[in-house]
């Protein structure tokens, strides 16, 4: 039940079909108050878009079509449609009203056919002498709908939920306690992976950060877990510590966990080679290249910062690694050497924002 | 336990558990990982390690990281409720750290 292991071969068909004059674009955001889309083989920023809100913390998503920034801004509160040519708010919704504050973290994704916008809302009721925290909520909203959007249906969520995903089927797959899987016509919850509930007795509970919604050119939804590992079930002698990856197919729906390597480093995110799964990337100080099909470690290097996230080109030949400051550093995804940086104008820091990779025409 | 003195308000529900044969609740923390403020990991002081060569390097390429989530408040002021414009002048950490000030809930706060 807790290892649903894919067919890898399987899950690369169709990622490998890019139309033959389309280029990759990288999105993000820094303050205090700009977002970017950077020529990544020219390595230079391609458009500059100065924003009216605040970005904290500045998590993406892209409309399936690449053309519609959608950030999750204003302190986790609101969510703003951007189009990537005109820097224009095509769209916005303000999720807090009257007494009620709600805050959403991270929880943001858009339909496959582009029509819907999924977040995870969690209200509290601001009352003269305390805060009534309310029931989270799915809503759902109609990408059509212009500035000032409301959600057409809300649902009731589990707490704790952050990143999320869609799926070809329709689905929506979302991180919290476990991973959840949602029917956004229904709201039905239901759990996809085990998490926070895994049958591993040999296993301590994992640890999982889960804060970068970056799978889409590996077509997936894909986080690390962390977690200490014990000789037997009486959990008395630690045998490792693990890293480990729990992933959702977004074309088939497939899902699967497995450990991939002991922990000797930290990473915040990861990414999978869009052309070779079983090359997985991962970044923090260092940045790994893991085998995840042979359990080995391929390559890791030194940084010169700190980075956040991780994301690889579609062809597979270059990892970009950004967050934290205002550069991008580009690697070889074969040999990890460093042969690229973009330095983003404003010299502001991307902080957590997230960094899509997005493919357009030449 | 009788040699052992309780320094903080869990070592003491600590100490009260023994007594009142309730261990098998207390969950002790299995490894100081990175995480967030409920969990109360030290955070900047320690990596997952016990050392710190681990951290963010340097430290600055993650002070907004960590202000932008409210994720250590005790440590980085909460950007998201209680002081929304702490850093609204230095939009980075590594060039306008300086500039940063510290912060005091103000007499109508208190």
């Amino acid at each position: 039940m807790r290892r649903l292991i894919a067919t890898l071969a399987g899950l690369t068909l169709g990622l490998s079909v890019v139309p033959a004059l389309a280029k990759d674009y990288l999105v993000t955001v820094t303050k205090p108050n700009k977002l970017y889309v950077v020529d990544a083989s020219a390595r230079k920023v391609d458009k500059e878009c100065t924003l009216d809100f605040n970005l904290i913390p500045g998590v993406i998503a892209m409309s399936p079509d690449g053309t519609i920034a959608y950030i999750l801004a204003n302190r986790w509160g609101d969510v703003f449609g951007i189009d990537l040519e005109s820097c224009e708010t095509v769209f916005s919704a303000h999720q807090s009203s009257g007494d009620v504050r709600r805050k959403t973290v991270a929880s943001l994704a858009i339909s496959k056919d582009g029509k819907e916008i999924y977040t995870i809302r969690n209200p509290v009721k601001l009352l003269a002498d305390r805060y009534e925290i309310m029931e989270p909520e799915f809503a759902v909203y109609d990408a059509t709908a212009g500035l000032n959007a409301e959600p057409v249906k809300t649902f009731p969520a589990p707490r704790r939920m952050t990143v999320m995903a869609t799926g070809d089927n329709g689905m929506v797959y979302a991180a919290g306690h476990e991973i959840y899987q949602i029917d956004p016509k229904s709201g039905a919850f239901t759990v996809k992976i085990p998490n926070k509930s895994w049958d591993r007795p040999t296993y301590s509970g994992p640890d999982v950060l889960a804060f970068w919604p970056i799978g889409s050119q590996a077509d997936e939804f894909l986080l690390l877990y962390s977690a200490a590992k014990f000789t037997d079930a009486s959990q008395q002698e630690l045998a490792d510590f693990v890293w480990g990856y729990e992933s959702v197919d977004l074309s088939t729906g497939a899902s699967e966990i497995e450990d991939f390597a002991s922990f000797e480093v930290i990473m915040f995110s990861a990414a999978r080679n869009p052309q070779n799964k079983d090359e997985l990337f991962g970044v923090y100080t260092q940045l790994s290249k893991h085998d995840v099909a042979t359990k080995e470690l391929i390559k890791r290097v030194d940084l010169p910062h700190t980075y956040y996230v991780v994301n690889v080109s579609s062809d597979g030949k270059e990892v970009y690694v950004a967050g934290t400051n205002s550069d991008i550093g580009v690697y070889d995804s074969e040999t990890l050497e460093r042969i690229g940086e973009i330095n983003l104008p404003s010299g502001g820091d991307m902080a957590a924002a997230t960094l899509q990779v997005i493919q357009r025409g030449s | 336990m009788k040699h052992l003195k309780p320094l903080n308000q869990k070592a003491d529900r600590v100490v009260k558990a023994v007594e009142t044969d309730q261990m098998d609740e207390v969950r002790a923390m299995q490894t100081v990982v990175a995480g967030c403020t409920s969990t109360l990991d030290p955070g900047w002081e320690v990596d997952p390690f016990g050392g710190v060569a681990s951290l963010c390097q340097p430290m600055e390429a993650d002070l907004y990281g960590c202000s932008d989530p409210c994720w250590w408040p005790a440590q980085v002021p909460d950007t998201i409720n209680s002081y929304p414009d702490w850093n609204a002048d230095e939009a980075s950490a590594p060039k306008d750290w300086r500039s940063l000030g510290t912060v005091f809930p103000s007499d109508n706060e208190t």
